[in-house]
């Protein structure tokens, strides 16, 4: 009997009794292919709700009716050839094949490709967190008073302007002549709280007032991999930015 | 004929004569009758049809006095005939002229006066249609005020976006692209009249900032809070297809354009509902106040952040983590609601606010903020009980993405809070294959993880590696968790030899025994011998089956569904069966496992 959904039948009749065809081999295809079951014969037993592992349990229901759970070596030694053909032939008699249902498969398919991104990225991590040298450089251009330097807390006021590798100008406070007039007030914040972007708290804190300096901000105290895109920065961009700072409170 | 023809003529005629009285007396001398009367013959002229001599009338220079009093009065039947005429109609360009003239020759506070009581006067199915209308002389006559006018503007907004509230806010592409009501055609409208007073409040700032201009300021920002409020917030907002000027998102730019006109736009996405507000000294009023700014701001931030309107005014050095925390109570707000536009601003918001992060960059010291706490929690609600399924499904992909934000202590952190809140056997379930990812993690990497080895991880295990209720667990309802748990316990067993035990479990097996191993053995005995029994009992009782003495029936969606019959209730109760060998069989391989590994540990000792 041909199955009309799902993986065709590997072997035949013949093949699989045959003494070529190793318990094994059986085992294996059955664990791989065990299907979800069909929906509705199981919906009342899911009353309690969507279920983020039901296709895995019913999967593993499937193999638990024929006794087909475990390391393929051990089920050999258990299961007997004719319990095997059982199995395989009721696997295509009831169409149980995974995959049949797309929702149940997206999420299936999501979870082990996460894994596999979190094992990349474990490298990463601890990185974040610990020191090393500064990634960023500043370059004075207007000398400050040099005795008032703001502390960790305090809210600063700057002017600045913000530009790409490119010389783009992504961002600015600065009144120019564009169509867009920003409003005529300096930027205010805490510093050194975490809430700019590194660059920007390591930088102003050797700042003083009335001081102007270029800053050049490695992608890692800046933006990093993501960028902003709708801020026009791109992934791993190194950012330019002049600030100037006029005020500490 | 001739009667007829006489009637109209009446009309007329009374009206004629009502205006040769008046155009002899001084404007101190009008008397009440004289404004009745006019009003009585004006109105009649227009219901029988003479807005063309109505018109002659008005437009007549000697009776400028005359209609600069008492022309007002004339705005209710005139807008019931304009609305009444086809578009083709002359009358109605007639009487489309009449009302121009009205807004450039009538004492503007009492047509100012008329205008509003008209719109607030109209009915649901008109006011779209008669907002329109009277927009144009509405602007007209709010012009002329100079500069008493910011009091009227306000009230013109407040009074017109009251009328609007109640209209239903089309939401599919076809109710957008009907619009019914009018009520897209109205906003855009209504921001169209806004701007004159836009345009005055920004002339006046760049002088100076007088006491005058702060007041126009604040009525155009009270409009701009209420419109983020209704439509903006219930309506859908993403870009369809085929359809090239979407009027709500024209609406949603104008607004924030006013907002970033009048210098507020940056301060309002900053601003967070603990502040205090410094208008009312009285605490009810402030927090009436805002409560119904925080659905305005939740949708404030929604356009920036998500549909990136006015963006670009944004200043680009907020760190990403900061702005996810400015974004967490709008989060918390939009969560906490049941209606799906709110439910999925709230998500895309989140969402948004996530993907702008780099993975394990959120330091964990952000739990300490409530709302990072809250909102999770939220999201579990909304993955569990939400009936809308793609919002269910989107809910938990955010939850992952922000587990996956935080650092080694914060995944632990929020690990140990959801297990204890989420109530839930699927959540906990997911929660618990987390955490044994990140114990893989924590393995295979080359440094240590403190949070997800050692001390820290028994203690987390506690919580894990147990039956809630003992060997009186129901393993039908808590089959998700029990599951992933012997999952775990299996892969802690596989992975970390009894040598390195860098897991601690094997040092803690004993308790693992305890709490968790024997009662579910003992629970699963007891559970299949119950539906076992259950089984044999329906199988000997199956002619007495079909008795319909049904105690309680189930009704979904209206419907009421079948009672079961005899074999679908023995399918469920062989699934139940099928379930507990399930987790039997992966318990026993587990203990197999252990035993295996002790018993190896023995013999190298022995």
């Amino acid at each position: 009997m041909a199955a009309t959904a799902g993986p065709a039948q590997p072997w035949s009749a013949e093949e699989l009794r045959s003494e070529a065809l190793p318990k094994k081999d059986i085992i294996k295809f059955l664990q791989e292919h065990a299907a979800q079951a069909v929906r509705s014969l199981y919906m009342c037993v899911s009353r309690r709700g969507e279920s983020l592992s039901a296709t895995h349990r019913l999967v593993l229901q499937f193999l638990a009716e024929h006794k087909l759970l475990g390391q393929v070596k051990n089920v050999a030694k258990t299961a007997n050839k004719e319990q095997l053909i059982a199995a395989y032939t009721q696997l295509f008699h009831t169409q149980r094949f995974k995959g049949t249902d797309g929702a149940e498969k997206a999420a299936e398919k999501a979870k082990p490709t996460k894994v596999e991104e979190a094992k990349g990225k474990a490298a990463k991590p601890e990185e974040a967190v610990e020191e090393g040298p500064p990634k960023y450089t500043k370059s004075i251009l207007k000398k400050g008073d040099k005795t008032n330097f703001p502390k960790k807390g305090d809210t600063v006021h700057c002017w600045y302007t913000g530009k790409l590798q490119d010389g783009t100008v992504f961002d600015t406070n600065i009144q120019t002549s564009s169509k867009k007039k920003k409003a005529a007030k300096p930027l205010s914040f805490k510093v050194g709280v975490g809430k700019v972007i590194r660059g920007w708290d390591e930088a102003l804190l050797t700042m003083s007032k009335g001081e102007k300096a270029q800053l050049e901000i490695e992608p890692e105290w800046a933006y990093g991999k993501k960028g902003q895109p709708e801020g026009k920065i791109p992934p791993n961009a190194k950012l330019f930015f002049e600030v100037e700072l006029v005020d500490i409170e | 004929m001739p009667e007829e023809q006489n009637q109209t003529i009446m009309a007329v005629d009374e009206l004629q004569a009502i205006i040769q009285r008046c155009q002899i007396l001084e404007e101190a001398d009008f008397k009440g009758e004289d404004f009745n009367l006019f009003q009585v013959a004006g109105q009649k002229c227009l219901e029988d049809g003479y807005a063309a001599q109505l018109l002659e009338v008005i437009q007549n220079e000697k009776n400028k006095l005359i209609i600069k009093n008492m022309g007002w009065n004339l705005i209710c039947p005139l807008v019931r005939c304009i609305l009444m005429y086809k578009q083709e109609d002359d009358k109605r360009e007639h009487c489309l002229k009449i009302l121009h003239q009205l807004a450039q020759l009538c004492n503007p506070k009492e047509l100012f006066l008329g205008l509003l009581e008209q719109i607030e006067q109209t009915s649901a199915e008109q006011v779209c249609q008669t907002v329109m209308l009277l927009l144009q002389p509405l602007q007209t006559v709010l012009l002329k005020l100079q500069n008493k006018k910011a009091y009227s503007v306000g009230l013109s907004l407040a009074m017109i976006m009251n009328q609007l509230t109640p209209l239903p806010v089309p939401y599919t592409k076809q109710q957008i692209q009907e619009d019914k009501l009018g009520l897209c055609q109205c906003c855009n409208a209504v921001v169209d009249f806004a701007k004159p007073f836009v345009n005055e409040v920004v002339k006046n700032m760049e002088k100076s900032s007088e006491y005058n201009d702060m007041e126009l300021k604040e009525e155009l920002l009270k409009f701009c809070m209420k419109s983020l409020k209704y439509p903006l917030l219930t309506a859908q907002l993403e870009q369809f297809e085929g359809i090239e000027e979407h009027p709500f998102r024209h609406f949603a730019i104008e607004i924030i354009n006013i907002l970033w006109d009048i210098r507020e736009l940056i301060p309002l996405v900053f601003l967070h509902r603990k502040g205090k507000s410094p208008h009312w000294e009285n605490q009810e009023f402030a927090d009436i106040e805002r409560k119904n700014s925080t659905d305005s701001l939740a949708c404030l931030s929604y356009l920036m952040f998500v549909q990136h309107f006015g963006i670009d005014c944004f200043p680009m050095v907020f760190s990403p983590s900061y702005l996810l925390q400015c974004n967490m109570t709008h989060i918390e707000v939009l969560l906490k609601r049941t209606e799906e536009s709110l439910l999925s601003k709230g998500l895309d918001l989140f969402e948004s606010c996530l993907l702008r992060m780099e993975d394990n960059s959120l330091l964990h010291q952000y739990l300490e903020f409530r709302d990072f706490i809250n909102v999770p929690q939220d999201l579990v609600k909304v993955m569990t009980l939400c009936p809308i399924e793609h919002l269910r499904k989107k809910s938990l992909n955010i939850l992952q993405l922000f587990i996956d934000k935080f650092d080694a202590e914060g995944k632990y952190t929020l690990f140990r809070c959801l297990l204890k809140t989420s109530n839930h056997a699927g959540v906990e379930g997911y929660i618990i294959k987390n955490i044994k990812d990140q114990i893989h993690l924590s393995l295979t990497k080359a440094c240590d993880n403190v949070w997800f080895t050692g001390h820290h991880l028994i203690s987390l295990l506690d919580l894990v590696l147990l039956l809630p209720e003992g060997a009186e667990t129901d393993l039908l309802q808590n089959s998700d968790r029990i599951m992933a748990s012997l999952n775990l316990l299996r892969y802690l067993v596989i992975k970390d030899s009894e040598s390195d035990n860098q897991t601690g479990v094997w040092t803690t097996l004993a308790k693992i025994e305890q709490n968790f191993l024997k009662p579910l053995h003992v629970g699963l005995n007891m559970s299949k011998a119950h539906y076992e029994a259950e089984i044999k009992n329906k199988k000997e009782n199956r002619r007495e089956a079909h008795s319909s003495n049904t105690i309680c029936s189930v009704t979904v969606s209206g419907e009421k569904m079948p009672a079961m019959t005899t074999e679908m209730q023995l399918q469920v109760l062989h699934s139940a069966l099928f379930t507990f060998d399930l987790i039997e069989s992966v318990l026993a391989r587990v203990e197999e496992l252990i035993e295996v590994k002790i018993k190896a540990v023995m013999d190298e000792n022995s």
